[in-house]
């Protein structure tokens, strides 16, 4: 068995303001909800190694993405760091996994009631959809491991967030560790009930593994992006294959997935720069 | 007669410092930008000397608005601001009758090229179009070329004027300084400078006739050598860019205009990966 996990911040149990999960300008709490979020990692791997053996790829995917602290994790998984990684949060998830799970997700930017919800970039991006499908980070991530065979297993995070896969991902296993109560606050399990909840989790996941089927947009793939500003639209027009749709909005058509997810990770690296 | 000017800063006569074209420095950008104006304006007097002209200005130096407008003949229009899809070729999408290129600089990796870069002196290492190593100037003339819009008048030191006069000889060129090195040079006065311009466009225009659009022909090949390979890993995340090294990328466009395109979005993009990460 070979697992990829995908682990953001923002759906940590307790988590509520962005100086908890903020690493560049670190905050008191952050080196605190570090920790939980690590545990919440750690309780993932070990839910699912109730089973069997599995080997482990760990994409730190939140912020600069080094915040997973080694020291509490299992010393035999691979961890990947830093966060110019060109599929961000979903590198190097490739077919030969045989499933993925996302800890700690939230909400899709403009989601109610979904803590710190936002989509990548929030300074940049205001909607995106793909095939006509409004997205998450959950749904684009998904979508690669998918064109790679990949199925999401398991996703943790706020209510929201956790029930918004599984109505695009009807088999993904969720594990909600809070409900939100709008932007900047949540009524949250605690941190030790939500890592036995998330190893629970897991072992029912993989248990539940022959009903996993994958997420895949069809080709032709259409992405259309809202931008939060026009000055970036401006900018963002000029990438090969873009088209201009609106004032705040570009769409672009390719047949090929992969592309289109490092096209997204180029317009809100370029989009930040208006 | 259609003119369009595309007006650069680090080849302004006595220009040889970062702090002269800088628009945040107080103390010598005011004057510099001032001898820049004045240099746009003798361009602009020397061409309508020949023929009536109505002329557009791309300001085209770091924010893009440098230009002083009580030195400027009040029937030019002016083109202000920065980012523009064009950039130093913004205005340049139609055709003109011809275009000047004042204040130009030499190419990155030029010796004895005042303050020399293309378009980035951070993120970029060289510029080929089809195979060939290109300034701003041949960027912008090929930009122009598409368009059928001859590239006319070069201003600037020695370095990018002989460059670009052998590249395209029926340019008239006008060299106002010769570079030492990359911080200093030996230059005319901005008055002789600006006879020396006037004189330059004079010629230029009365010898129009002979003038030609550059081109690359298509299929047109762009290669990016990046400074760093953090620039190409953010270039490589583009459409149609094609990593061909650690720091290298390569785009292939149909028509210049595309290509022109793609090379400054991937400028941009690069720029952003200097960012701490």
């Amino acid at each position: 068995m070979k697992l990829y996990i995908s682990s953001d911040m923002e759906g940590v149990a307790g988590v509520c303001a962005w100086e908890q999960v903020d690493a560049r300008t670190p905050h008191p709490e952050y080196a605190l909800y570090r920790e939980y979020y690590t545990h919440e990692v750690r309780a993932a791997i070990a839910g699912a190694r109730e089973l069997g053996p599995a080997e482990m790829l760990v994409n730190d995917s939140h912020g600069p993405m080094r915040n997973l602290l080694f020291d509490l994790l299992p010393p035999d998984i691979r961890v990947l760091f830093g966060n110019r990684k060109p599929y961000s949060m979903v590198q190097d998830a490739d077919s030969t996994f045989d499933g993925a799970f996302f800890i700690g997700y939230h909400g899709a930017i403009g989601d109610a009631n979904a803590v710190l919800c936002h989509t990548y970039t929030p300074s940049v991006i205001h909607n995106v959809h793909v095939n006509g499908v409004r997205c998450s980070e959950a749904t684009l991530n998904a979508a690669l491991l998918g064109h790679h065979g990949v199925p999401l297993l398991l996703v943790t995070g706020d209510r929201t967030t956790v029930e918004g896969v599984q109505r695009q991902m009807p088999w993904v296993e969720g594990v909600i560790v809070k409900e939100s109560i709008g932007t900047f606050s949540a009524d949250s399990i605690s941190p030790a009930a939500a890592q036995r909840a998330i190893a629970a989790g897991a072992r029912r996941a993989l248990e539940r593994r022959d009903e996993m089927g994958t997420f895949v947009f069809e080709p032709p793939i259409a992405m259309e992006i809202d931008l939060a500003k026009v000055e970036q639209a401006d900018l963002v027009e000029m990438i090969p294959g873009f088209e201009r749709t609106g004032a705040r909005s570009v769409r672009f058509i390719c047949d090929d997935y992969p592309t289109t997810f490092k096209a997204f990770v180029a317009t809100f690296r370029l989009g930040a720069t208006a | 007669m259609r003119l369009y000017v595309s007006c650069d800063m680090e080849g302004t006569a006595g220009v040889c410092s970062w702090m002269q074209v800088d628009p945040s420095d107080t103390h010598e950008y005011p004057t510099y930008r001032r001898y820049m104006t004045r240099e746009v304006r003798a361009a602009i007097e020397g061409a309508r000397a020949v023929a009536p002209a109505e002329v557009l200005i791309n300001d085209s130096h770091w924010s893009m608005r440098n230009l002083l407008w009580e030195e400027l003949p009040h029937d030019v229009r002016v083109i202000s601001g920065s980012p523009k899809p064009h950039s130093m070729m913004e205005g340049a999408q139609a055709p003109f009758d011809g275009a000047f290129f004042t204040g130009y600089h030499a190419k990155i990796g030029d010796a004895n090229g005042t303050l020399a870069h293309t378009y980035s002196n951070s993120v970029l290492y060289n510029v080929s179009i089809n195979g060939v190593r290109c300034s701003e100037a041949m960027l912008n003339a090929a930009m122009l070329g598409s368009q059928g819009t001859p590239l006319l008048l070069i201003t600037g030191d020695r370095t990018i004027v002989e460059e670009t006069t052998a590249a395209m000889p029926w340019v008239t060129g006008v060299i106002v300084k010769d570079a030492i090195g990359y911080y200093s040079a030996n230059s005319m006065t901005p008055a002789s400078a600006c006879e020396a311009i006037r004189a330059g466009a004079d010629a230029a225009i009365r010898g129009m006739a002979a003038a030609r659009p550059f081109t690359f022909a298509p299929p047109v090949e762009l290669v990016i050598e990046t400074a760093g390979v953090e620039h190409a890993d953010f270039i490589a995340l583009l459409p149609t860019f094609e990593r061909v090294g650690g720091r290298a990328v390569r785009h292939v466009a149909a028509d210049y205009p595309s290509a022109f395109r793609a090379f400054l979005v991937a400028t941009r993009l690069a720029g952003a990966a200097t960012a701490t990460a």
